[in-house]
């Protein structure tokens, strides 16, 4: 009977629970583009870690250190905010490269519960990525990953730093970078 | 209440059936039942799938998910029964872990324990189940009978992976923040000695006789390999980066240990105590098991959504499964 009364009573804290906020998950993303140009155009336009020029939403990128592990750059968005990046992995032959984020600037501060937080300037957390090409029969598959939690670590986010906000970010950042990458190489 | 009344109704529907047509029907009712429960003769691999909130049961005889069944509350870390008759899944989200029934494959049970819940550990006896809070920094043991919470140990800060030695008598828990693994006595439930190792200790696994445990330092990029009797670190070996968890294969000669942000497995060599290979896997490896069979070593990916076989013999990727979205699978997840 124990057990039984145990059981009901999980049930009812599971239900309880499910309106309540939790620890973090880690979040995904994952961007897929077909460019019609050869991997290697391709290639040559993305395989520098120091030039993320690229990317519409960046203004400016300073690096030190070369295509090696380790090197690190910082990524200046049009809108003023930094992102600091270190290279973990770079593959020439395989045309593919990982990164994380390692610093941020803050968009803006928020209050919530009390205390004040800084939104930083991509609302994640913990963020590791990697972009690889593929030829595809002389066109390019080119796939962007990206692992993350949201940027607020404790319980109950507010809505600027939760799983949505993470998750609409990341994919902006993604869907966006590929498609004017598809127009750079397609010229 | 449920289980009571289903019970219940069971055997008023057998009664039914007997009353009105005799012996036999009740006879081929049972067998009925039998043949319809999933013989669970091969072993079997259970993937807590985060994302999706499920878990992939694969039977490894065919490589393939037999059976999704639907864990509500983020699963993460898993744990197998010894008897293969329950599978203990960790809900951070539903503060707790879920009791899975493996021949009904559902969720007969949801125990609250924190919100922080993740690593999860069950004795060699199926007698108690462990389960560590990374916010409150305690390892709880829960009678596996009652489903009651015996007692909350306080650990080292943001405990992650743990693991029951052989001889059920010790816990070691791998303290992500503190940097160390404490060992706690199973016998009086208190914290015996705790050894400094690498940079962000998370998953663990022991050996068979119980000598040494190896753990993964997810920031240092390396495994710290402790002597369990000293508590003493006794040879630090580099992997490659982000290693998660590790596992034992081929008669706890060869130490696979995944890396997730290389998308790899490094093989250590447990005598030399040198990696002796690298293997590639899927995106974003984490929960990591050994087949029954000593060889083949199961990795969940957890960006890709599958989990790879690797032949510890041939250091050969021989297969590759579907499993759900956010395939995690932190912990001892093979069954027999």
């Amino acid at each position: 009977m124990k057990k039984i009364i145990l059981f009901v009573s999980a049930l009812l804290v599971l239900f309880a629970s499910v309106a309540n906020a939790h620890g973090p998950v880690r979040q995904k993303a994952e961007e897929k583009i077909t460019i019609d140009a050869p991997a290697a155009k391709v290639w040559e336009i993305i395989k520098n870690f120091g030039d993320m020029s690229w990317h519409p939403s960046i203004m400016n990128t300073t690096v030190k250190g070369d295509n090696t592990k380790g090197a690190v750059r910082v990524l200046t968005l049009k809108d003023g905010g930094t992102l600091t990046e270190e290279l973990k992995k770079y593959d020439e032959a395989k045309m593919s490269y990982a990164y994380k984020i390692t610093d941020m600037s803050s968009s803006k501060s928020i209050t919530h519960a009390g205390a004040e937080e800084k939104v930083p300037a991509l609302p994640v957390n913990d963020y590791a990525a990697s972009i690889e090409l593929a030829d595809k029969g002389g066109k390019t598959e080119v796939v962007w990953k990206a692992g993350y939690y949201r940027a607020y670590m404790n319980n109950n986010p507010p809505e600027e730093m939760n799983e949505e906000a993470a998750n609409t970010a990341v994919k902006a950042v993604l869907e966006t970078g590929l498609l004017n990458l598809k127009k750079l190489a397609e010229k | 209440m449920f289980l009571a009344n289903y019970r219940h109704a069971h055997s008023r529907l057998v009664r039914g059936i007997h009353t009105i047509l005799g012996d036999k029907t009740v006879a081929i009712f049972i067998a009925t039942v039998f043949l319809s429960t999933p013989l669970a003769a091969q072993p079997t691999a259970y993937i807590s799938n985060q994302l999706d909130d499920s878990v992939s049961v694969i039977d490894t005889a065919t490589g393939s998910v037999v059976e999704t069944i639907a864990v509500p509350g983020k699963p993460a870390g898993i744990a197998v029964a010894p008897d293969g008759n329950k599978v203990y899944v960790s809900t951070p989200e539903a503060k707790g872990f879920a009791v899975v029934d493996t021949k009904k494959h559902e969720v007969i049970a949801k125990v609250t324990v924190n919100d922080g819940t993740l690593g999860i550990a069950v004795a060699p006896d199926g007698k108690r189940i462990y389960v560590a809070d990374w916010y409150k920094n305690t390892v709880s043991a829960i009678d596996a009978d009652s489903l009651q919470i015996l007692k909350t140990i306080g650990v080292g800060e943001s405990p992650s992976g743990l693991v029951v030695s052989p001889d059920n008598r010790w816990l070691y828990v791998a303290n992500r923040i503190s940097n160390s693994v404490s060992k706690i006595d199973l016998n009086t439930l208190t914290v015996k000695q705790t050894a400094q190792v690498g940079t962000h200790p998370f998953g663990l696994t022991i050996d068979g006789r119980g000598e040494r445990i190896y753990v993964a330092n997810v920031k240092s990029d390396d495994v710290t390999v402790v002597e369990t009797a000293r508590m003493k670190p006794i040879a630090t070996v580099k992997v490659n980066m982000l290693p998660y968890a590790t596992a034992l294969a081929l008669n706890d000669s060869r130490l696979l240990v995944t890396n997730q942000d290389d998308g790899s497995v490094s093989v250590i060599d447990t005598e030399t105590l040198k990696e002796i290979a690298l293997i590639t896997v899927g995106t974003k490896p984490e929960g990591i098991s050994t087949h029954p069979n000593d060889r083949h070593v199961y990795v969940a990916n957890w960006f890709d959504g599958n989990v790879s076989v690797i032949d510890a013999r041939t250091l050969k990727v021989i297969d590759t499964i579907k499993a759900g979205e956010g395939s995690r699978a932190f912990g001892q997840f093979m069954g027999k």
